[in-house]
């Protein structure tokens, strides 16, 4: 068994479309154990269930946003280990920063390519092959 | 009519997204095999437009290109731009224009971009309450994000070739907006 195939991820993003892209890439990379969530809310309830190793999860949601997200897993004991990449599609240095501030393992600008999501992931957990 | 001489024009080029509040503004672009995608919350009373031509083969949301990831970008800048001034994303509607065929290239590259836009507002939910799009000529584009309403004048045939020539030129690959990917 792969290291993609053991890790288990849950993806957040409010986009339909974003999720479909996500979950396509991570397929591509190896992954076969993917979950999604349509925004925090949904994505902690998620955690908190059924703990998941890797969040991959975008910054702009209703409800609650990726840092508050962010914040949520890491103050749960259940949850406070998963390696967390938030997703942003506006550049902004000050969320690059308040997401490394709360604890995010590693930052993916959007639109992302495959090779780019490979390495935010392989940064964080070493090779995935 | 005076609400048009009064109206402050702001014109939006390839890879562009803008979102106003103000009723005063008409958004104009122009379309070759480009798509704009007009999106509006009538309640809110905001609205916004963005423009983008996917190359090759984007047409399948799942193809994994990265074509398709750099529109879906497009897409969500805008709806982000959106939300943040107010709106609700399931009050939004949207108009899509252009997507002419492009006699320059020999492909259906404008009809996969309409096409795109399309399946990309489906997905989301978000109703389509107009559209125009392919044939044979480009579009000059006006829409006024808070009426909603949007007018458009064709090109001529030397002028739906120029636009379409002009918008090949810069290979309209993914771009990041900054660096990538930051290491902690």
């Amino acid at each position: 068994m792969s290291l993609a195939e053991k890790i288990k991820v849950l993806i957040v993003d409010d986009q339909v479309t974003s999720r479909l892209l996500l979950s396509d890439a991570l397929t591509q990379l190896g992954f076969k154990q993917i979950t999604a969530a349509g925004d925090g809310e949904q994505g902690m309830k998620i955690m908190a269930e059924q703990p998941h190793h890797l969040v991959i999860s975008d910054f702009n949601m209703p409800k609650m946003d990726g840092l508050g997200l962010l914040q949520a897993v890491r103050t749960n004991p259940t949850t406070k280990k998963a390696a967390f990449i938030i997703l942003t599609a506006q550049g902004d240095r000050a969320l690059v920063q308040k997401a490394q501030a709360l604890g995010a393992n590693n930052v993916l600008a959007k639109p992302f390519t495959i090779e780019k999501m490979k390495a935010a992931i392989e940064a964080v957990f070493g090779a995935l092959k | 009519m005076t609400a048009d001489i009064a109206a402050r024009r702001v014109n939006i080029i390839q890879g562009e997204y803008k979102v106003v509040t103000d009723p005063n503004v008409v958004l104009t672009t122009i379309l070759g095999s480009c798509v704009a995608a007009c999106l509006r919350d009538p309640v809110a009373g905001v609205g916004g437009m963005n423009h983008f031509l996917l190359p090759g083969n984007a047409q399948s949301m799942t193809s994994g290109g990265d074509a398709t990831r750099y529109g879906v970008h497009l897409m969500e800048l805008l709806i982000n731009g959106l939300l943040k001034k107010g709106a609700r994303r399931d009050r939004l509607e949207a108009k899509i224009f252009g997507g002419a065929k492009t006699i320059a290239t020999f492909s259906n590259v404008g009809e996969q971009n309409a096409a795109f836009a399309m399946q990309f507002l489906r997905d989301e939910g978000i109703r389509v309450v107009g559209s125009s799009t392919g044939g044979e000529f480009g579009r000059k584009l006006e829409f006024w994000p808070i009426s909603g309403r949007a007018r458009q004048y064709p090109l001529t045939g030397a002028e739906t070739q120029r636009t379409v020539a002009a918008e090949q030129k810069p290979a309209a690959a993914p771009r990041p907006v900054e660096s990538s990917i930051e290491f902690f």
